[in-house]
């Protein structure tokens, strides 16, 4: 026998100890005094929870087996994932963010000094990547100004101009709660950053703030949908003029549920969301997995050449790589027809504000650095590069992560989660269970009063500043003065990375296609 | 975290419950807070007089309240079960099944178990296992 406790025996003293001790209250009470009855009352109602447990019910077999100790077992486990975040997990090893990475983002956001001493906490062996500086790094007041136009190169009117390579990413108000939305939207137009409205209808919380928004038309196309979920011309048509409404996003898959739709359950859709998102109230509302319009490439250029006429703005396409063999089809429709959407955003399968099913979420996909990789080594061996934007996004919420995204191809960056942590977020996890316990993707009234909108705004403001000084001061180590220099020749790339792995298949491909 | 709420028809029915207890457990508090003679000859047979008279006026008030607050009326539920078993105890062992009270203390020994069973998942520990 070990010596250690054994919880069988404790289980089976204090089953039988607590109808003993009810009994021996009873005969006090009835032979000392009646103030005993006090004592036996209490452990009558816990003899009769315990018999419960044990002969009654049959869902939990520790509760059967161990009675009213067994529940311990529930209690603990239940304050397990916060015993472990506060007490237990080391600073490098949470997901989806580590200790580390999220105090990066804290001390931007609160504008504190983000300098640390002693040493990084991350891998050097064969694991990680990293950026390469120039021993010739170039001189700040050298560097351009980031600038970034969508839409240039058809030529349109309504072209968009970025000056910070940052953009909020996808969150529709229904995900977060208004004074999420409020507070970030705020926050972005004070820090002069674009915001993506996410798939929640008409942008109306979004658009109260009046700053720059990219609006994202979902599969179910909610706020410009007809009833059959078809895009509605004219509602687009209404919502493009609105001046705050920059850019349109077609949504054809995301990061955190690739080649999956979602379910509206009818009992979600408040008079408000059935107004915004152009849907009735009484049933249940599909997002399918794909756009009806959008079957094949074919269809699938064809509606992005449709919307780009309709809303006479830059219109992009979102989409996480399933596929590389197909997107390079799709790329070359592109070419076939001669459209291109102005912005290609790649989510990588770490993606992940939006609720998915946990098979989805964990397993579909390819990762943001590979699939980059080869979505701007498509575009370039087709020749076409220089006829759309790339946009990267998935778990890109500090400066070196972005940097390795903008080597890699991308000329934007697209982050959700990184303004979350900056507006407050403790990665509890809750999400999708209304109970955020700082009020960021809540709708209950009490828990939003903790987010006040002109303090986390400038907690918004603070952390673009932070990204951007960081930004500069890394193009200028790698001795470069023109962000669209930066190459994959900055990085350092392990062989033991995804990166690497995809860098070598693309290869072989390239060699096998050559000599055949 | 948040108790999780009920069905329409069984949060009327839970309610309407909830008002019978407080009535008759209100009453039957205020008959011993304000010095009743039949209460007052009661608690000297259970040897409680005055102390043990105030302490369970106290603890129906107590429950009274509890029943009324949304997020806590299992917690009332359960403690008028409680005052209620004390109270079956001491007809049974004391003062003998005479009259309306015990009657009145099995009635509602029985609505706050329905109460409770219907307010089940909101009993903390409970709860904590059936998520």
């Amino acid at each position: 026998m070990s010596a250690s406790v054994d919880l069988h025996k404790i289980s089976k003293f204090a089953n039988l100890a607590i109808p003993s001790l009810a009994g021996l209250f009873f005969l006090g009470g009835h032979f000392v005094s009646f103030y005993f009855h006090f004592l036996t009352v209490v452990f009558l109602i816990l003899t009769i929870v315990n018999l419960f447990y044990m002969f009654v019910q049959k869902k939990h077999a520790i509760l059967r087996n161990f009675g009213i100790l067994g529940q311990a077992r529930y209690i603990l486990e239940s304050v397990g994932p916060e015993m472990r975040q506060y007490l237990f997990a080391s600073d490098t090893e949470e997901r989806p963010f580590s200790r580390v990475e999220r105090s990066d983002i804290y001390r931007k956001s609160k504008g504190v000094d983000s300098a640390s001493s002693f040493g990084s906490q991350l891998n050097f062996d064969n694991s990680e990547i990293k950026v390469r500086h120039s021993m010739y790094p170039s001189d700040k007041e050298d560097i351009v100004q980031f600038s970034l136009t969508f839409g240039e190169e058809r030529g349109i009117e309504q072209t968009f101009t970025i000056r910070k390579p940052y953009m909020v990413s996808a969150m529709s108000y229904g995900a977060l709660g208004v004074n999420a939305v409020k507070a970030l939207s705020r926050g972005a137009k004070m820090a002069g950053i674009a915001m993506n409205t996410g798939e929640g209808g008409i942008p109306k919380y979004h658009m109260e703030e009046g700053g720059d928004l990219i609006f994202q038309m979902g599969t179910a196309k909610f706020g410009v949908r007809n009833e059959d979920g078809t895009l509605n011309d004219e509602k687009l048509k209404k919502l493009a003029a609105e001046p705050s409404i920059k850019m349109i996003e077609v949504k054809l898959s995301q990061g955190a549920k690739p080649g999956k739709g979602g379910l509206l359950p009818k009992e979600k859709i408040s008079k408000e969301i059935s107004e915004l998102r152009g849907v009735p109230m009484n049933r249940d509302v599909v997002s399918p997995a794909h756009h009806k319009e959008c079957v094949c490439k074919k269809s699938t250029v064809a509606f992005i050449k449709h919307v780009q006429d309709v809303s006479e703005l830059p219109v992009g396409i979102k989409l996480c790589v399933g596929l590389t063999s197909e997107f390079r089809q799709l790329v070359e429709e592109m070419m076939l027809q001669d459209v291109f959407p102005d912005y290609i955003a790649i989510d990588g399968a770490e993606g992940g504000t939006g609720a998915a099913p946990k098979a989805f979420m964990d397993g579909y996909g390819m990762p943001l650095m590979p699939a980059l990789y080869s979505v701007n080594n498509i575009l370039t061996e087709l020749g076409v590069r220089d006829r759309t934007k790339i946009i990267a996004a998935g778990k890109l919420i500090n400066s070196s992560q972005q940097f390795m995204a903008l080597a890699l191809g991308a000329d934007a960056i697209y982050s959700a989660r990184g303004f979350m942590l900056a507006l407050g977020c403790i990665q509890s996890m809750l999400c999708g269970s209304n109970t955020c316990p700082v009020g960021i993707t809540t709708h209950d009234p009490d828990l939003q009063r903790g987010l006040v909108v002109e303090d986390k705004a400038k907690r918004i403001v603070n952390y673009v500043n932070g990204l951007e000084h960081d930004f500069y001061e890394m193009l200028a180590a790698s001795g470069i003065r023109d962000a669209k220099d930066i190459n994959i020749d900055q990085l350092y790339i392990p062989n033991d990375t995804a990166l690497a792995d995809q860098i070598e298949y693309l290869l072989e491909k390239h060699q096998s296609s050559l000599i055949s | 975290m948040k108790p999780s709420k009920l069905k329409p028809a069984q949060r009327v029915i839970s309610w309407v419950l909830q008002l019978v207890i407080i009535t008759i457990l209100g009453y039957a508090s205020y008959l011993k807070l304000s010095d009743h003679a039949a209460e007052i000859d009661l608690f000297s047979k259970l040897g409680m007089e005055p102390a043990g008279r105030f302490i369970i006026g106290f603890i129906e008030a107590a429950a009274c309240v509890l029943l009324l607050l949304p997020n806590a009326a299992v917690h009332g539920a359960i403690l008028t079960f409680g005052v209620m078993l004390g109270a079956l105890i001491g007809h049974s062992t004391k003062i003998g099944f005479v009259g309306m009270t015990p009657l009145a203390a099995l009635l509602l020994i029985i609505i706050s178990t329905v109460v409770i069973y219907l307010r089940r998942k909101q009993i903390p520990s409970i709860a904590r296992m059936l998520n």
